[in-house]
């Protein structure tokens, strides 16, 4: 540790720069720097223990035990003291000290008394703090030889633990830098790009009795052939990739052509290429069309970036109305691909006990084969690490590319000239694979490769949550049957506890209660999201052997299993009741069971009528029974109940609020 | 319980694992009139139906331990008794859900016991 003497500015600038240079000031408390403090009290046998870091108008804590501010001004800091010692300092009494009797750490709150502090010294020879242990009675014998050592060893700790940061620092700062040149550049190329094909404007001339074109040099660079000063019109209608759009010899001689077209081509080496082209006719005397002239540009940028926000757009709806993940994947491929003008497009779900994944059915231009089926990550060569590993891969040119070795070939033989493969993770871990291929060599732009990563993740989204839903119907089936099968339990139990009764009325009406409830059970059970009120009516004509007679008319009301379950009761009991005195006792009874959703009033309300006619003259019941209590509850416990015993029968009303009919619980 | 009955008592066979749904069971064959044998599962029933040839009904439960369950028993006594008429119960599936042999009939539990005696008595009369 040679140094040279410097002045105390300079010493202070440099302590300052080392702070800097750690980049620990002001970070949160790491287990390191506070398992030193801990070990410096426990030795020392102080209630506090602090790695203090001076700056030049504080002392700030990186760790602290016993002292509860995270800093103090530099006119209470002792440590400031023994920066200029290169040993311990050790004050046994602060109170009596010249240096420390004023400091107000001393002669107020907390009233520290005993100090003990060793520098933290970087390798440059410049202390930068202290490691010091503080007790708050004056240690007129200060520290033992051993406690010495120990709060020097540990406060060498802290300066190996602070150089090791600045170590990872600096590296992460080098790399940080790196990638942002890096992206800098791709950024401004991409730029240039752009710019350049949008500035592309070529011009032509079509003589339409020869069909012999005239092309400016920017339109056959557009075109993508050699600069000539003309062509045969046929060498740019052959590279029309979709038919019908671009003038032809007929419709020029008859001025029918479209003006104002955009088309794609397919270029013998920059792919598939959006063209703007307009044009104007110019005629002969009698009006007949003699040239066709116009500019034509190069607008696959722009073309491109407008396609695949609509593809994004788009995707979201097929998701949505889709629920076989097969299925998400293909409406998804098919999107992609088109969005990115590719040849083939897909996504392949990861299987880890085989090692492989398994691409669906995908997406391919004409004339180009699929890859769908299992493909195992030994096939995928040396950039399956990074794919695992959750990194985009894109690859501008296969036949380039050293990782992919001898695996290059067959990738080339399938029209895969340029490939671009991007895991999707599910909660870490790859799940899904989305994959573009293109027919020729090509740079990948940040665009598409968003535009690849977020179709992957929506895909995986939408998986995650039909694979939810699936779940949860899978649950809610096996809990109604488990439900059911505590029905034949109760019943069972019932039937052998309620065996001596005598009054068989009554285990009769009980067992047939159980069952009511167990049949709106089965409703609920049967249908996703509660019950219809149609299916509970019809199962109580079918429980009683009734359906003929029992008339049910009303709208499609879907009620929560509350709701539903209330209404089972109810009406088993009203259709016994019936089957007893009423209607249905009688071979030419009718019931009707009428529901309305009245929305008049503040709130929906759901009214229904029960309405026997045919059946004996109705008579007011004897006794309140069970049965009789639960008419008058009504429709989910809270009354609103009127019956009439008048003729022509008897005659149930009641209403409740819609919304705690449908309520879940 | 009723083994040695008299023949001319129609005889059914319960099949169920659970025990008290098939003691349940058994006391309601009985209160319809029926001698009633019973089996914990499908391997015992086939061992009682091989055994003796008075029984007109076999009313089964599906969901039982074993080689076999109650819908492969069913198919076994239609293909090796056909003249026994057989009902079939579940909590855990509806109808829809199974394959019943053709003349057998289903009752989802829990089952309405007016409804499941007059059945056995239908069939009975036969």
């Amino acid at each position: 540790m040679t140094q040279e003497p410097f002045t105390d500015n300079q010493v202070l600038d440099r302590r300052l720069e080392l702070l800097e240079a750690y980049n620990v000031l002001n970070t949160p408390a790491e287990p390191e720097f506070d398992d030193i403090v801990l070990i410096a009290s426990e030795a020392c046998r102080t209630p506090v223990s602090l790695v203090s870091l001076v700056e030049d108008d504080r002392q700030w804590f990186k760790a602290r035990i016993g002292f509860e501010a995270c800093e103090t001004p530099l006119d209470q800091s002792v440590c400031a003291h023994s920066l200029s010692s290169p040993d311990l300092l050790i004050i046994p009494d602060l109170a009596l000290d010249v240096r420390t009797r004023n400091n107000t750490l001393v002669t107020d709150d907390p009233h520290i008394r005993f100090y003990a502090g060793a520098p933290l010294v970087s390798p440059e020879g410049i202390a930068i703090g202290t490691l010091c242990v503080i007790d708050t009675v004056p240690r007129p014998e200060g520290l033992d030889a051993s406690q010495r050592r120990i709060l020097t060893a540990l406060a060498r700790q802290v300066i190996v633990h602070l150089e090791a940061r600045r170590l990872s620092h600096r590296k992460d700062e080098l790399f940080k830098r790196q990638k942002g040149v890096a992206a800098n550049i791709r950024a401004d190329a991409h730029r240039n790009m752009a710019a350049q094909e949008a500035g592309r404007i070529g011009t032509f001339e079509i003589d339409i009795a020869t069909g012999t074109v005239s092309t400016s040099p920017e339109f056959c660079r557009i075109f993508d052939v050699p600069v000539a000063s003309t062509y045969p019109t046929s060498t740019f209608e052959a590279m029309a990739i979709d038919q019908g759009i671009q003038s032809t010899d007929a419709t020029r001689a008859d001025g029918s052509a479209l003006t104002d077209v955009e088309y794609r081509i397919k270029t013998p080496l920059r792919g598939i290429r959006w063209v703007s082209r307009q044009a104007t006719f110019d005629r002969d005397e009698r009006g007949r069309p003699v040239t066709m002239r116009g500019t034509a540009q190069d607008v696959t940028f722009q073309k491109r970036s407008v396609l695949r926000v609509q593809a994004l757009l788009d995707l979201g709806d097929r998701l949505r109305e889709l629920d076989a993940i097969e299925d998400m994947t293909v409406a998804a491929s098919d999107l992609m691909g088109k969005a990115l003008d590719a040849v083939r497009a897909g996504f392949g779900i990861v299987d880890y006990a085989s090692e492989s994944i398994v691409i669906h059915p995908d997406w391919h231009a004409p004339g180009y084969p699929s890859v769908a089926g299992r493909h195992f990550f030994r096939d995928y060569g040396a950039i399956i690490g990074d794919v695992n590993a959750g990194k985009t891969v894109a690859i501008s040119d296969v036949g380039a590319d050293l990782r992919l070795a001898d695996r290059a070939e067959r990738l080339i033989g399938l029209g895969a000239k340029a490939i671009v493969l991007v895991p999707i993770l599910d909660h870490g871990r790859f799940n899904l694979m989305a994959f573009v291929h293109f027919d020729e060599p090509r740079k990948w732009t940040d665009d598409e490769l968003n535009f690849v990563r977020n179709f992957g993740d929506r895909v995986q989204s939408a998986i995650a949550r039909r694979n939810a839903e699936a779940e949860q119907a899978l649950m809610n089936r096996e809990i109604g049957h488990r439900l059911k099968n505590s029905f034949a339990m109760v019943q069972a139990i019932a039937t052998q506890t309620l065996r001596p009764v005598t009054e068989r009325q009554h285990v009769t009406a009980f067992q047939q209660r159980l069952f009511a409830l167990s049949k709106a059970h089965d409703i609920l059970l049967n249908e996703q999201v509660g019950a219809p009120f149609g299916a509970i009516v019809a199962s109580l004509g079918e429980t009683l052997g009734m359906e003929g007679r029992l008339l049910a008319e009303g709208p499609p009301v879907m009620l929560g299993s509350r709701g539903a379950l209330s209404l089972g009761l109810l009406l088993h009991e009203l259709g016994t009741n019936a089957l007893k005195y009423g209607a249905f006792s009688v071979p030419e009874g009718i019931v009707s069971a009428k529901w309305v959703v009245d929305g008049s009033g503040t709130e929906p309300m759901l009214r229904f009528s029960w309405s026997e006619t045919g059946g004996p003259p109705p008579k007011l019941p004897t006794s309140r029974g069970f049965g009789t209590k639960l008419i008058q509850m009504g429709l989910i416990g809270t009354g609103a109940v009127t019956v009439s015993y008048e003729p022509p029968g008897f005659s149930a009303k009641m209403s409740a609020s819609l919304q705690q009919l449908q309520q879940a619980n | 319980m009723g083994q040695s009955a008299p023949p001319r008592m129609p005889v059914v066979l319960v099949v169920e694992d659970e025990p008290l749904q098939r003691m349940m069971a058994a006391d309601l064959v009985e209160d319809a009139g029926f001698d009633v044998v019973q089996a914990w599962g499908a391997d015992e029933a086939i061992r009682i139906l091989e055994t003796r040839s008075d029984i007109r009904i076999v009313f089964t439960d599906v969901d039982m331990p074993g080689s076999m369950d109650g819908l492969k028993l069913a198919a076994s006594v239609q293909d090796r008794w056909p003249p026994i008429q057989i009902i079939v119960t579940s909590g855990y599936f509806r109808l829809a859900d199974i394959d019943l042999p053709p003349h057998s009939v289903f009752f989802s539990k829990p089952y309405q016991h007016e409804k499941l005696t007059a059945q056995l008595r239908k069939m009975a009369a036969v």
